[in-house]
């Protein structure tokens, strides 16, 4: 992979991100290293849909099918059947990559609404399924809980949702870069010129469900495994889903770097609110937040420090 | 090469009970400027949807280089050598004019998109060789007039280095200056790259000194060809454009 000047100093940027991160547990207590650690998963799983829905425009309003799917087969073959964490993490991803070539499919013929509306469908089955199909398995509307960790304690959980976060970031921000990126990009901007211009545009679409698939069976696997239980109910309610497009959309999507913003911007504002507002009345507030910033700033977060960074460059010459 | 490049043998597409194109019949050499022209509605657009796979036929053959491509994708005529443009530019709206020609340039291999980078003067090359300017590789679509947008189709139509393009309304929203760089920029790439062209346009006295033989159609069916000449002293071309 060839890396441009540009790229590498922007690689400058994420070092520095990682060292801080790494940095922070020794001046946090654990109660903010734990609202970090949400804010990780969230990423992953905002990252996961910005590089499907940000880059192609083939919305998803069904991720939590595909996290459902790393979770549940990670909890059921761990917890059912014994199966070591290093088998059934790696398990899980493999049938959210297969869960997402499902999710692939309706993309062969629809998009827009009709596509969101399908992936959505596909959250509800995926739901009820849980509920009703086996429950002796699957737990049925309990789930399963007492679930194994990885690692204990904050610190430590602190440490693995930031570094396999980081991972996963630096690598689809490199990803998006590259020509492929500027070839699914314009997928979303038009699909039949890309055809016309010689790029089977089933490959691209098909590489992009896939690697987002993957981004979210590896968040919906070690995530269970932080909060040592799954249930349907927790995991495909529409709440979560919400929270995942607008940390998404609010951080900046088709930008990676956006995505991990929102996050924590989102979660953080969640927590630091409970105080003052406990109860539900938090998701208008935050909806009310996000509004805002949409008409004001359509772009995102991103945008905003991207326009400051280059207003100081500028202003610096 | 014996025979003709591209060969459309009986080709029919109906919508419901609308026959679009109706057992079209035709050849066009290499190196050939073929003009297609016919009133609106005559199938002009549908035929060339039909020759790039965007549509299915209800019937018929496609043959390229004397290969049946009727059942070949999209991607893969293109990378045969068959390209177009549309009739309303179609760029990607949020890339500059280099990113556009970049994607034109990428290959169909996900492993060279992700290793190997763009080659930006290349990009600008192809841009320059279409009449655009070194400012002007970076601006948006948007900021683009009419003559520049289907220059900028030109560009990427290049990038795929096609044997035979397909020009839908090339002239169609043009001034005069800019009809007559878009006819000198089809005679150059023809002359430098060797390019077959199917003209389709309404513009019938910018199409007249580009082409070889014209084929009027009417009603999705050919109702002449010829030369320029002999088809617009046609009676039954006369009909089709002006009624009886």
């Amino acid at each position: 992979m060839s890396i441009d000047r540009e790229t590498k100093r922007y690689l400058v940027w994420w070092l520095a991100f990682g060292v801080l991160m790494c940095l922070l547990p020794l001046g946090v207590g654990p109660g903010t290293l734990r609202i970090l650690i949400f804010a990780h998963f969230l990423a992953m799983f905002a990252m996961s849909w910005d590089f499907l829905s940000g880059r192609t425009g083939y919305i998803s309003f069904g991720h939590p099918f595909l996290i459902g799917i790393g979770g549940y087969t990670t909890a059921i073959l761990s917890f059912r059947f014994g199966v070591p964490l290093y088998f059934s993490i790696p398990a899980a991803v493999v049938a959210t990559m297969v869960g997402g070539t499902l999710f692939f499919l309706p993309a062969l013929r629809i998009r827009g609404t009709y596509f969101a509306l399908v992936t959505l469908a596909f959250m509800e089955i995926l739901y009820q399924l849980t509920k009703v199909v086996a429950p002796k398995v699957t737990g049925g509307t309990r789930g399963i809980s007492g679930l194994e960790s990885i690692v204990t304690g904050a610190v430590n959980n602190y440490y693995l949702s930031f570094g396999i976060m980081f991972a996963i970031g630096v690598v689809l921000w490199l990803l998006i870069r590259t020509r492929l990126g500027v070839a699914l990009s314009a997928i979303r901007m038009n699909e039949e010129a890309v055809r016309s211009t010689g790029h089977s545009t089933t490959k691209l679409k098909l590489f992009a469900f896939m690697v987002s698939a993957a981004v979210s069976g590896v968040g919906g696997a070690f995530y269970v495994h932080y909060i040592g239980s799954i249930a349907p109910r927790g995991m495909f309610e529409i709440n979560f889903l919400f929270t995942i497009l607008v940390a998404a959309l609010l951080g900046g999507a088709e930008t990676i770097i956006g995505p991990i913003m929102g996050a924590y911007f989102l979660t953080v504002l969640l927590e630091y609110l409970r105080p003052v507002m406990p109860g539900m009345e938090r998701y208008l507030l935050y909806g009310g937040i996000a509004l805002v910033l949409y008409v004001v700033r359509p772009a995102g977060i991103y945008s905003l420090i991207a326009d400051a960074g280059r207003k100081m460059q500028e202003w610096r010459r | 090469m014996a025979g003709p490049l591209l060969e459309v043998r009986d080709l029919r597409k109906s919508f419901g009970g609308i026959h679009a194109v109706q057992g079209l019949s035709f050849g066009v050499d290499e190196g050939e400027t073929l003009g297609l022209i016919g009133p609106n509605g005559a199938g002009k657009t549908t035929v060339f949807n039909l020759i790039m796979a965007e549509l299915k036929p209800t019937g018929g053959e496609i043959w390229f280089r004397g290969e049946n491509i009727t059942r070949v994708p999209t991607h893969e005529r293109v990378k045969r050598g068959i390209a177009r443009t549309y009739q309303v530019p179609q760029p990607f709206g949020e890339m500059s004019v280099g990113a556009n020609i970049r994607v034109g340039m990428a290959p169909d291999d996900l492993w060279k998109l992700v290793t190997e980078g763009a080659d930006h003067a290349a990009e600008a090359e192809i841009g320059r060789s279409v009449g655009f300017s070194d400012e002007q590789i970076d601006t948006l679509p948007s900021e683009l007039a009419m003559g520049d947008l289907r220059r900028l189709e030109m560009a990427r139509n290049v990038a795929v280095s096609p044997a035979l393009l397909l020009l839908d309304e090339v002239f169609a929203g043009l001034t005069l200056r800019e009809i007559a760089h878009i006819s000198e920029l089809l005679v150059e790439k023809k002359r430098k790259d060797g390019l077959t062209y199917i003209i389709v346009s309404h513009d019938l006295r910018a199409l007249a000194p580009l082409v070889d033989r014209v084929i009027v159609m009417s009603f999705g069916a050919a109702i002449a060809q010829g030369t320029f000449d002999e088809v617009v002293r046609d009676a039954a071309v006369r009909e089709a454009y002006l009624g009886q």
